[in-house]
């Protein structure tokens, strides 16, 4: 791997919003505070989100969250939650709303180039009526996340456009990565055969909930 | 499955709709009252509804739909965003609550245990029998059907809501049933239970729209050999006999995965199932998604 000689020129943040220019006035009008019913529609069928935290010193995390269209509950216009089903175990979103329960949200629907952001605070919950709507294959998850949202905006189409993220020729693209398997090997300096950690993570994704 | 349209949404009390779902080929397949369809949603949940509508009409499926508060994402898609015209799948209908031939009959509904029981009611009526309803729920506007059930049958409909009459009192209907009459029942757990109380249990018929809780014997590990195609599939205690299937690449088709609808009902050729559904399964025959086995093996028709 080459290394760059300095690091890159930091444009300061005065300078940055100079060159951006002003948002167009309808981009500003359509952040609301709470949940409408295009936004409700636009959860219920979003089957993926990216989940921005960050702790107390400003150490950042963003977590992929699925399951069916609508796993997110609209609770009220101001509140949602979202199942936490069985991952890494790490915690990072838990560990870093413990500090600072600032939370983002970015709702995607296959298909649609738009995206859904949704800002606010988040806490665990362990409420039985939150959890019961959760319930999938007739398991609930131990806990959710309840957001107070604070921002509610629809973000345009471009980067989506841009990245051709939809469209089904770019699936491609897999056969170009190596397997978890492979990585971990390398990564790790492992003797072992890749095959042998890939079908254990397999096994592992028969337990979804 | 079969592509319907879904042609009407009709708000037929609070918090209920009413769906008609018309073929988008011309006839749906027919039917028999306390039959029901899977309805496959738009956000990949399938739900089962009874079919409330008239047998006779070949052109469309009726069903009714409570919002329940406490949705786990299906009642909610339905009352807040199916759209009329929208094309939906729905299974071919299934029959867990059949309606069996009777000289006189006492149906017992509570809210929108009322839709199974609707068609019944005509067709015992249209076969001469003497039949009557008792028809709870907790308000007079939360319950569907009221005034069609009251035109079309009279005094033989009693609607008794509970803010007003109380409950249904069942003791005082077991006493007062004639030895030739059948009962079915529809309705909320607890309706169900006090039903099983009062009734004695050959004339007594349910239907549930959720399992009772219930604990079994640990989970054992059992083996599953698929007779047609040849193949022996492992279940761990961990998993259930239908997601084993299905990630051996035998996929089951599959509803409620909790032992209710029977979507995923298997013809057993050997071994002993174990049975967890709430269906009562016939004899030979198994629901994947609840029941395991008593015998170490068993040999299904797949």
């Amino acid at each position: 791997m080459t290394h760059a000689l300095t690091r890159p020129r930091r444009v300061p943040p005065d300078e940055v919003l100079a060159r951006l220019g002003e948002p167009e006035a309808m981009t500003k009008a359509k952040i609301f505070d709470r949940i409408d019913q295009y936004s409700r529609r636009f959860i219920a069928h979003s089957p993926f989100l990216a989940m921005a935290t960050a702790d107390a010193a400003g150490r950042a995390d963003c977590t992929p969250r699925g399951d069916y269209p609508g796993f997110v509950k609209v609770l009220d216009e101001r509140t949602l939650a979202i199942p936490d089903r069985p991952g890494n175990k790490i915690a990072d979103s838990f560990r870093n709303l413990a500090e600072n329960d600032g939370i983002g949200l970015l709702f995607l629907i296959p298909g649609v180039r738009e995206t859904l952001r949704v800002n606010g605070r988040a806490y665990p919950t362990d409420e039985p009526d939150v959890l019961v709507r959760m319930q999938t294959e007739a398991k609930e998850p131990m806990l959710a996340l309840v957001v107070e949202v604070a921002e509610v905006y629809l973000h345009c189409g471009r980067a989506l456009i841009r990245s051709r993220l939809w469209d089904p020729a770019s699936q491609a693209l897999a056969a170009e990565i190596p397997s978890p398997g492979e990585m971990a090997i390398g990564q790790l300096g492992l003797d072992l055969d890749p095959k042998l950690i890939d079908s254990r993570l397999e096994a592992g994704y028969r337990e979804l909930y | 499955m079969q592509l319907t349209i879904l042609d009407r949404v009709d708000r037929v009390a609070d918090g209920v709709v009413s769906l008609v779902l018309r073929g988008a080929a011309g006839e749906l397949e027919p039917w028999e009252p306390g039959a029901h369809i899977d309805l496959a949603l738009p956000n990949w949940l399938t739900r089962q509804y009874s079919l409330c509508g008239d047998p006779a009409d070949r052109e469309r499926y009726r069903i009714a739909v409570r919002h329940d508060p406490l949705s786990r994402g299906g009642s909610e898609y339905v009352h807040l965003f199916l759209r009329q015209g929208r094309p939906l799948e729905v299974s071919e209908p299934r029959n867990n609550f059949p309606l069996l031939p009777a000289p006189e009959y006492l149906f017992l509904a509570g809210g929108i245990g009322i839709t199974p029981i609707l068609p019944m009611l005509r067709a015992a009526t249209r076969a001469g029998a003497a039949a009557r309803l008792v028809y709870a729920g907790r308000s007079a506007a939360t319950m569907p059907f009221t005034d069609e059930l009251r035109s079309s049958y009279g005094d033989r409909v009693t609607v008794l809501a509970e803010d007003e009459h109380g409950r249904p009192d069942l003791a005082a209907l077991a006493a007062g049933l004639s030895p030739r009459a059948l009962v079915y029942c529809c309705g909320p757990a607890p309706m169900l239970a006090a039903a099983e109380a009062a009734f004695p249990a050959g004339r007594l018929h349910i239907e549930r729209f959720r399992p009772t809780p219930r604990t079994f014997p640990p989970n054992t590990a059992f083996e599953v050999v698929c007779a047609r195609s040849g193949r022996t599939v492992p279940v761990s205690p961990e998993e259930s006999m239908l997601d084993a299937l299905t990630y051996a690449g035998l996929p089951v088709a599959s509803g409620c995965r909790e032992g209710v609808c029977g979507s995923c009902e298997l013809t057993v050729l050997d071994g002993e199932p174990e049975h967890r559904d709430d269906i009562g399964a016939p004899a030979g025959r198994m629901y994947a998604c609840v029941s395991r086995a008593r015998s170490p093996r068993l040999v299904v028709d797949l």
